[in-house]
């Protein structure tokens, strides 16, 4: 991914051929998995954060917490869904 | 009965390697919105936008300090995982070793996304 950076930064037609390669339904799918995957970290890893903070810390906190991880990261992933589409 | 094995973390009670956990996460978490806000404003992106944005004295520093926040973040978190699951219990005696090799490949390919990410950033 780093090289992909790399050969988009280089010269414009490194930037055109990464840039058209994402025409590709594969590569699309592959993104958006990373990113979903991503996404689906970071959302609970906020809610580690708030955790750390003190907010449902409790069994059914921590119940709560994680309904609402998925549900956020459920309407993330569809949302990058669409926009990568 | 056991010997201490647990040479690798940042500190001694384990307290830096959580605050840098956080800490790095924080840095990830902006980075991550601010590149995501940056493509999604940029529909029909051009190479002059792009090249000028990673140009920029602000985006290298910034890229850099994001290396190495990944770096610390995910060194955290896989020793965190070969801690807790490439143990006696489940390896027997090999755990300790398998663990270090395990680490130390982690290691090295953090080192090397830090040498390449630099070379990247460092000759925009």
């Amino acid at each position: 991914m780093l090289l992909l950076l790399h050969h988009s930064l280089a010269t414009e037609e490194g930037f055109e051929s990464v840039k058209d390669s994402f025409a590709n339904p594969l590569v699309k799918l592959v993104v958006w998995a990373m990113l979903s995957a991503l996404m689906y970290h970071v959302v609970a890893g906020i809610r580690h954060l708030i955790m750390d903070i003190g907010i449902g810390e409790t069994i059914e906190g921590g119940r709560t917490g994680s309904k609402i991880v998925i549900a956020v990261a459920v309407v993330l992933i569809i949302a990058t869904g669409v926009w990568i589409w | 009965m056991d010997m201490v094995t647990n040479v690798t973390n940042f500190s001694r009670s384990g307290l830096f390697d959580w605050m840098f956990q956080r800490g790095s996460a924080l840095i990830l978490a902006a980075y991550f919105v601010f590149m995501l806000g940056f493509l999604v404003t940029h529909p029909g992106l051009t190479y002059a936008q792009w090249h000028g944005l990673f140009a920029s004295e602000f985006m290298r520093v910034f890229n850099t300090l994001v290396l190495v926040a990944i770096t610390a973040h995910s060194w955290v978190g896989m020793w965190t995982i070969s801690t807790d699951y490439l143990t006696p219990l489940s390896l027997g005696k090999w755990a300790t070793g398998v663990r270090f090799l395990f680490q130390a490949v982690c290691g090295v390919i953090m080192f090397v996304i830090i040498v390449l990410g630099l070379q990247i950033f460092w000759s925009v």
